[in-house]
């Protein structure tokens, strides 16, 4: 099944899994029957047995595309999607429609400071408890009735439905005309109810302003209402060209989407679930521009542009914060970088050993630090290093060794690599058996030692993994993780463990100024990223392969 | 290895010179004499023997001493007598965890998000793994493309902890299970290993009238066993180690902590664990509790490296097919 997805030719078959098989434009319909009568002569009798009318007409506009030859068959049929723009547009809408309900800034039900300025429509319309979980000082003190709140959580969920009911529309305009059809009784209803929705809104927005205490609810009414409101007219009207001019189906078509379009669809929840869980973030990246406070609304007049950027040089306290955590940054990557052939070391020593069964042990326990949290490893330097511990219990002193700043980097460095250095050098003992043994044979027959073979026969055969994990670990420079340097950070080696993702994280979640961190996040995420290109571009220039 | 050379070297000439009787002794003579390892080998391979064998213990050692001192008797332990051999073993400690707060509540938290969470990948991987392997689907290049980016690139903690926020995602279960459905490296693990099933059995069922869905569910789904495997045991340790989720996301929400992290705040307390266990309930005073603090600590951390060390022997080959499948994609 080697066509590319553009250019796919479509012989109507009732099915679109079918055409799957059938619409190869490269191969031509002939080559496929030819390979698989048996299973032809199968499907029709399945159709005949089903008496399944539109598949055996089907196969016969496939034998007549036969009969006539294969050259026809790869023949494109493109036909035009009818009120194609009419129905782009109410897809587009849709589309905003269903992404603007999971974003609070665009609630068009936060009608009043009483509701959560984080609380997206959705999230008002699935939790009740949610919409109102400011509210319970407004409710005992009188500020507001409850019932406008229910009023307010119905309209919210009526919205959701129609939405829900418009997306499903949309989904189902990309099939045929039958199809598409249908698809507006869904899009239809969608935004009735959803415009029932908004209208239950408003009627709530009334009585919040009509509420007695004003000053405590300050019913103001959302910018988005108005947003949403033109999305669904778009699709109302949209829809209702589409009924215009989308053409009556044929007697007895069917149902039908084309194959492409239904795995698109099939696929869609988890592009939306990778698009608002790694894409969306970057909408965070706009704190950066403002002047945030936690618990403040975002605002325009809060706008202070690149105010941050430069704070991150000019503000000398910020910069020398900023110059130690990067010395400890490049101090333990690089340190990682320059041991990175330690575990390729392990390896090359361990399949020395002929012993399989030792080898099988040491492989084994030499993996399982890999598999425990930070916090477990934390643990077991407590149990050995503290002063109840063993190493204390051994020599009778009372040292705590986890406390103080000596050595801090080398320490953490061993400890990674106590954690890693067996799982790493499994890669290398599976390319040290993928090495040629002739290759081995041809040394030891020339006279080689064991040094001189490991030096050129086993070295070189590894080089080019390790020259990919060096690379990657080059470009991941910057990027420590947060819970080996969390875990074994204390007041003492503080000086010498913080590292970026660790300044981060006490500066954005436990200081809460916000916008410094992202801007230094924003640095952080595009030097990784231009570091992991140039990694890349050095491995297709030295290995002509590229490693991302 | 070098045994191996010797024998592979060996039969070589044999069955080179078996034609003439008097060749083989003389070749079997001067390979005896190779097959001996010299002195430079002998002192490499106790060197290498050694730092193996020490290497190993320093793996192994730290878990077991942790055991021995949560089974042994409490008295021994404060003492620090309890280095190498466990004395008067008992398992009140793991009975008094019963009255450490909060504990079962984190340890269903951790169970219920390792299955659901590990369930629900898996599923997701390997029907998003089938998927990007089938080319007629509509703009299958970008949207493989939209999943691997991902892997490189992600905004920052920051971006990330508000886009929660935004979503509803704090002090929420779901926060756990939602953000790991997809996961794009088990996804790329997964369609390759699709990839290398043949395309003949899935055409074949297409024919008979399959659908996408079908043919997922009775091929594909049964066929990829081995690499759900890797992935499902890949994503269970994940599950079952995360901590840095709880740690932002759940900051309000007690309850929801899970194993690891309730093991962090309790690791942190520079207080003995006095604090937090209920002294009447487990019929001993808060002191004897106090004195044993530190073995608490040790017994909820054997409790949540058990799980690891049990499944882990069994499950070894599954983690290194992983990996490997993971250096061939790079």
């Amino acid at each position: 099944m080697g066509s590319n997805s553009d250019d796919h030719s479509i012989i109507t078959i009732d099915d679109g899994d079918d055409d799957a098989v059938y619409s190869e434009p490269d191969h031509g319909v002939n080559d496929k029957l030819q390979i698989i009568p048996s299973r032809v002569h199968q499907a029709e009798e399945y159709a005949e047995e089903q008496a399944d009318k539109s598949y055996k007409l089907s196969h016969e506009k496939l034998t007549e595309i036969v009969q006539k030859g294969a050259p026809e068959s790869t023949k494109k049929v493109k036909t035009k999607e009818p009120a194609g723009v009419a129905f782009a547009l109410q897809r587009i809408a849709a589309l905003l429609m269903f992404f603007f309900i999971f974003v609070p800034s665009m609630n068009p039900a936060r009608i009043s400071i009483l509701i959560n300025k984080n609380l997206s429509l959705f999230t008002s319309a699935v939790s009740y408890p949610s919409l109102t979980s400011d509210v319970g000082r407004g409710f005992r003190a009188g500020w507001i009735e409850e019932s406008c709140f229910v009023v307010l959580y119905i309209g919210a969920i009526l919205a959701v439905i129609g939405i829900i009911g418009i997306v499903v529309g949309a989904c189902m305009s990309l099939g045929n005309n039958k199809l598409k059809k249908k698809s507006f009784i869904p899009s239809l209803a969608g935004a009735a109810v959803h415009i029932i929705g908004l209208v239950v809104i408003f009627i709530a927005y009334g009585q919040f302003a009509d509420a007695k205490k004003q000053d405590k609810v300050e019913a103001a009414f959302a910018s988005s209402f108005w947003i949403f409101a033109a999305l669904v007219a778009i699709v109302l009207v949209t829809t209702i060209i589409a009924i215009m001019i989308v053409p009556k189906p044929e007697e007895g078509e069917k149902c039908e989407m084309e194959t492409k379009f239904k795995l698109f669809l099939m696929f869609l929840p988890f592009a939306i679930l990778t698009f608002v869980f790694c894409y969306l973030p970057l909408w965070g990246w706009r704190f950066a521009f403002f002047d945030y406070k936690v618990g403040d609304t975002l605002t325009m007049d809060k706008w202070v542009g690149f105010k941050w950027f430069v704070h991150l040089f000019e503000n000398e306290a910020t910069r020398r914060d900023l110059l130690n955590v990067m010395r400890n940054t490049l101090a333990m990557s690089g340190l990682g970088i320059i041991t990175s052939w330690l575990p390729l070391a392990f390896a090359v020593l361990l399949t020395e050993i002929s012993n399989t069964k030792f080898r099988r042990i040491v492989q084994t326990f030499t993996t399982i630090p890999n598999f425990i949290s930070w916090i477990l490893v934390y643990t077991i330097a407590i149990a050995i290093f503290s002063p109840e511990g063993f190493i204390n219990s051994m020599t009778g002193g009372s040292t705590n060794y986890l406390m103080g700043d000596n050595f801090t980097w080398l320490k953490m460095l061993a400890w990674g690599t106590w954690k890693g250095i067996g799982w790493s050098a499994i890669i290398y003992i599976a390319g040290i058996s993928g090495i040629d043994r002739q290759l081995y044979d041809a040394a030891h027959v020339d006279g080689a030692n064991r040094f001189q073979r490991i030096w050129n026969v086993t070295l070189p055969g590894l080089m080019p993994t390790y020259m990919v994990m060096l690379l990657l670990s080059i470009a991941g420079m910057l990027s420590n993780g947060l819970d080996q340097y969390l875990v074994f950070s204390n007041a003492s080696n503080l000086e010498h463990m913080q590292v970026l993702d660790l300044y981060v994280y006490k500066l954005g979640i436990q200081g809460g100024s916000y916008p410094l961190s992202v801007v230094i996040g924003m640095a952080k995420s595009i030097i990784s990223v231009v570091l992991l290109f140039m990694a890349n571009s050095v491995s297709k220039i030295v290995r002509k392969e590229s490693i991302i | 290895m070098a045994k191996y050379h010797n024998k592979m070297v060996r039969n070589k000439r044999i069955q080179a010179v078996s034609s003439s009787g008097e060749v083989i002794e003389i070749t079997e003579k001067t390979i005896s004499k190779r097959h001996k390892y010299s002195a430079g080998d002998k002192v490499f391979f106790i060197i290498d023997y050694l730092f193996f064998i020490v290497f190993t213990i320093s793996c192994i050692f730290p878990f077991y001493y942790l055991f021995i001192n949560t089974i042994s008797d409490a008295s021994l332990v404060s003492k620090g007598m309890i280095n190498f051999i466990p004395k008067g073993i008992n398992f009140n400690n793991y009975l008094a965890l019963r009255n450490v707060t909060d504990l079962s509540n984190s340890i269903i938290v951790s169970v219920a998000r390792t299955v659901l969470g590990t369930a629900l990948m898996v599923m997701a991987s390997a029907f998003v793994g089938y998927l990007m392997t089938k080319e007629e689907m509509w703009k299958r290049k970008f949207f493989y493309r939209f999943l691997v980016i991902t892997m490189y690139f992600n905004a920052g903690l920051i971006p990330w902890y508000l886009n929660m926020v935004m979503l509803g995602l704090t002090n929420n279960f779901a926060a756990y299970i939602i953000p790991g459905i997809v996961a794009p490296y088990n996804i790329i693990l997964v369609k390759t290993y699709i990839e290398s099933i043949p395309s003949e059995l899935e055409e074949s069922a297409f024919i008979d009238g399959a659908s996408h869905f079908t043919v997922f569910r009775k091929i594909i789904w049964p066929l990829s066993m081995p690499i759900l495997a890797t992935v499902a045991i890949f994503g269970a340790v994940g599950n079952w180690n995360s901590f840095q989720d709880s740690l932002i996301l759940m900051s309000d929400a007690n309850h929801l902590y899970t194993l690891q992290h309730r093991l962090y705040i309790y690791l942190n307390q520079t207080n003995n664990l006095s604090n937090v266990m209920n002294s009447t309930a487990g019929g001993g005073t808060a002191l004897d509790y106090a004195q044993n603090g530190q073995i608490i600590k040790y017994t909820i951390s054997m409790v949540s490296i058990i799980p690891i060390l049990l499944v882990y022997p069994f499950m070894q080959r599954y983690f290194e097919e992983g990996i490997m499948l993971g250096a061939v994609k790079g």
